[in-house]
């Protein structure tokens, strides 16, 4: 009788005990998983947006922009040094920009906005701007000619849910309104045609163009095709005052930068602020994005642009969002400690109930010429199978929730939505697909394992054979 | 030929600032093919002499020599492997394995020593059949009656072929017909294979069957008295 056959009898001698224990391991290792890829996955996709939307992985600025990040701490861009920069092997582009503020009004609204200059053709190689253009929109007049359409039932409530929403492409308005896969063929071509936005993206060499955010769009009243009026201060006091067209409107993730997002080309923002040749920063686009890879790219950069102009990656543009996130992530981890607490003392439960149990069978054992540390080993494997059990069963149950998380979504609708939007993000909770923080929670659960079965060898080895017998 | 000698052999027990002297210079000898039992009130002492014998408890002083071993001479893990080449235990409460089959559990010792599996399962065989229980091979402990688990218990004690067998009140928890069935078993394997029996016990049962009664009263021998009972 080998020591794993024996371990595996035993753990089915008590089959109820091992399965409640079993379980308990298993909750834990699937609520801690789903839960983390929640969060990981929520975090993931903020920066992911913060990045692509905004900041881009690496930045050229005026080192005092990051401190007062306003115009007069802009910079001249030198296009030999951006030539240099450019020339580095994980550099795609560096693309100029001005970013200020100003206040945008239509009608009789008015907001303070940020404001965008780009190079609408490079742009797209260190954001994303261009693909979030939005192309269909859920507007009132677009929500009262579907109603005349035959759609089934639940649509229409999908309608009410996601009245005013905008879309950049029409699988994702298929997807958040509930359209199936069967259904797809059939009622796309219906949604799309009453849905349909008009607008485009920036062109180089136009001038008096706008492209603005949804939420600001939605607050003004300003659709493609609309005047808006950019007042505010341009480079060392001047004033800055412009006419624009919205050329199209875009779907910024971020719902803070959504509602006050208009981009114009940089030569248009260098004419309204006054700042010919100027650039606040420079996006820096680059091919791989890999965090060491990322660090040697700027490392080198650095070298490159001298002491006239630092360097920057997104983390130390972003470092508010990143304490923030930090700060959620340690309360996540301490509900996760909390939740493996209580499954430690269930398992310590579980091992003092089985050697209590088994008291006098590990005394004959003993006595009958079983060496302690064979019966610690079986003893110690016993409880290494319940907890693998619970762990693998954990793991297998997680994957496609997760996976389901991540290609689908959770999408908070109405008062939870808008409590997320006040916070400042996207009201979706994408999951995160496993990665090493799956390899964690194991190593968190065969540390309590360890602790409970250095518990039960310690019980063995110290176990007075004559009083086990007598128990 | 000896199999056990016990030496001025004394245990002393300190009990809640009592000191009891559970074994108080015992001086016996065993010897091959013995059949004996020791007989004695609650608390003279025969349980501690039958785990001193057994290398379960160390004496406070005296010594004990089984089949050729100085057992206060060993260590501890030392006194493992004695236990498993030289000494079967029979427990009053039959402690069987109980995720084992009855077969499995008679092979257990001898899977712990390494036979070969055919030597193993040929000498599992041998035993069961011995015992009466050539039908119950793949039974767990919890479908055999207290008897049958008590010469399943006798079987596994004596598989390994040890110098002798301690045996602790073996017939406490069985009804008559059991405890004779049991008895009979014991003395033929006493017979047949030479095999030395010591027992502790109140059952006059066994006391009668046994050639050798040696009574102990606190802790003490007063007599040690060789029947002439037939094996």
């Amino acid at each position: 009788m080998k020591v794993n056959q024996l371990a595996w009898r035993n753990l089915w001698r008590n089959r109820k005990r091992t399965l409640i224990t079993a379980a308990s391991v298993f909750f834990a290792v699937f609520f801690a998983l789903v839960m983390r890829s929640f969060q990981l996955g929520t975090y993931e996709k903020m920066y992911s947006d913060v990045i692509q939307s905004y900041s881009g992985y690496l930045q050229l600025q005026n080192p005092s922009y990051l401190d007062e990040p306003n115009l007069d701490n802009g910079f001249t861009v030198d296009s030999v040094l951006v030539s240099r920069l450019e020339k580095d092997p994980n550099v795609e582009a560096v693309v100029p920009r001005i970013e200020s503020f100003a206040l945008a009004a239509a009608g009789s609204r008015t907001q303070g906005v940020m404001v965008l200059g780009v190079e609408p053709e490079s742009e797209s190689k260190a954001l994303n701007i261009r693909n979030r253009i939005v192309r269909y929109k859920l507007t009132p007049e677009a929500l009262e000619a579907l109603k005349g359409e035959d759609l089934p039932s639940r649509l229409g409530k999908n309608f009410e849910l996601f009245a005013g929403e905008a879309f950049t492409e029409a699988k994702d308005m298929a997807s958040i309104l509930g359209v199936g896969k069967r259904d797809t063929a059939s009622l796309l071509p219906v949604l799309t045609r009453h849905t349909a936005y008009p607008g485009s993206y920036l062109s180089s060499g136009e001038t008096g163009y706008a492209i603005i955010g949804n939420g600001l769009s939605d607050y003004l009243g300003a659709v493609p095709g609309d005047t808006i009026v950019l007042m505010g201060q341009g480079y060392h006091g001047t004033s800055a005052a412009g006419l624009y067209v919205v050329r199209g409107v875009v779907s910024m993730p971020n719902p803070e930068i959504d509602n006050r997002f208009v981009c114009i080309t940089l030569d248009d923002a260098r004419w309204l602020y006054a700042a010919p040749e100027m650039a606040t920063s420079a996006i820096i686009g680059i091919r791989n994005s890999e965090e060491k890879e990322l660090a040697a790219t700027q490392e080198r950069l650095r070298e490159v642009a001298g002491d006239e102009l630092a360097v920057r990656n997104w983390k130390e543009m972003n470092a508010l969002l990143l304490n923030q996130m930090e700060a959620d992530n340690k309360s996540g981890a301490i509900m996760i400690g909390i939740l493996y607490l209580v499954i430690a003392f269930g398992v310590f439960g579980t091992v003092l109930m089985m050697m209590a149990e088994r008291r006098r069978e590990f005394g004959m054992l003993i006595s009958i010429g079983m060496r302690r540390g064979r019966l610690a080993g079986v003893v110690g494997l016993e409880m290494l199978l319940i907890g693998l059990l619970g762990v693998v069963a954990g793991v297998i149950a997680s994957l496609p929730v997760v996976f389901m998380g991540h290609a689908r979504p959770l999408r908070f609708t109405g008062e939870m939505a808008r409590m997320y939007e006040d916070y400042g993000f996207e009201p979706v909770m994408p999951m995160l697909l496993p990665d090493t923080y799956y390899l964690w929670q194991v190593v968190v659960v065969l540390l309590i394992l360890t602790v409970a079965i250095s518990f039960s060898v310690r019980k063995i080895f110290k176990l007075n054979v004559i009083n086990a017998l007598r128990a | 030929m000896k199999v056990v000698e016990i030496n001025e052999v004394q245990k002393t027990y300190h009990d809640t600032e009592v000191e009891v002297r559970a074994v108080n210079g015992v001086t016996l000898s065993f010897e091959k093919g013995d059949f004996a039992v020791i007989v004695g009130p609650s608390g003279s002492g025969k349980t501690t002499l039958l785990n001193l014998i057994g290398g379960l408890d160390q004496p406070t002083a005296g010594e004990i020599i089984v089949a050729g071993h100085r057992l206060s001479e060993l260590k501890p893990s030392e006194l493992i492997d004695f236990r498993m080449e030289h000494v079967g235990f029979v427990f009053q409460s039959y402690n069987l394995i109980p995720v084992l089959t009855a077969a499995e559990n008679v092979g257990f010792i001898m899977s712990l020593q390494k036979w070969p599996k055919e030597k193993r399962m040929a000498r599992t065989d041998e035993l069961m059949e011995a015992v009466g229980l050539s039908d119950r091979h793949k039974s767990r402990p919890s479908q055999l009656s207290g008897g049958q688990q008590q010469r399943v218990a006798v079987a596994r004690a004596l598989a390994p072929r040890p110098e002798f067998i301690l045996a602790d009140e073996p017939t406490a928890n069985l009804d008559s017909k059991s405890a004779e069935t049991l008895l009979d078993i014991m003395e033929k394997l006493n017979r047949e294979e030479e095999m030395t029996f010591i027992f502790s016990t109140h059952d006059v049962r066994v006391m009668k069957r046994a050639r050798r009664v040696i009574t102990l009263e606190d802790g003490k021998v007063v007599s040690d008295v060789r029947t002439n009972h037939s094996a």
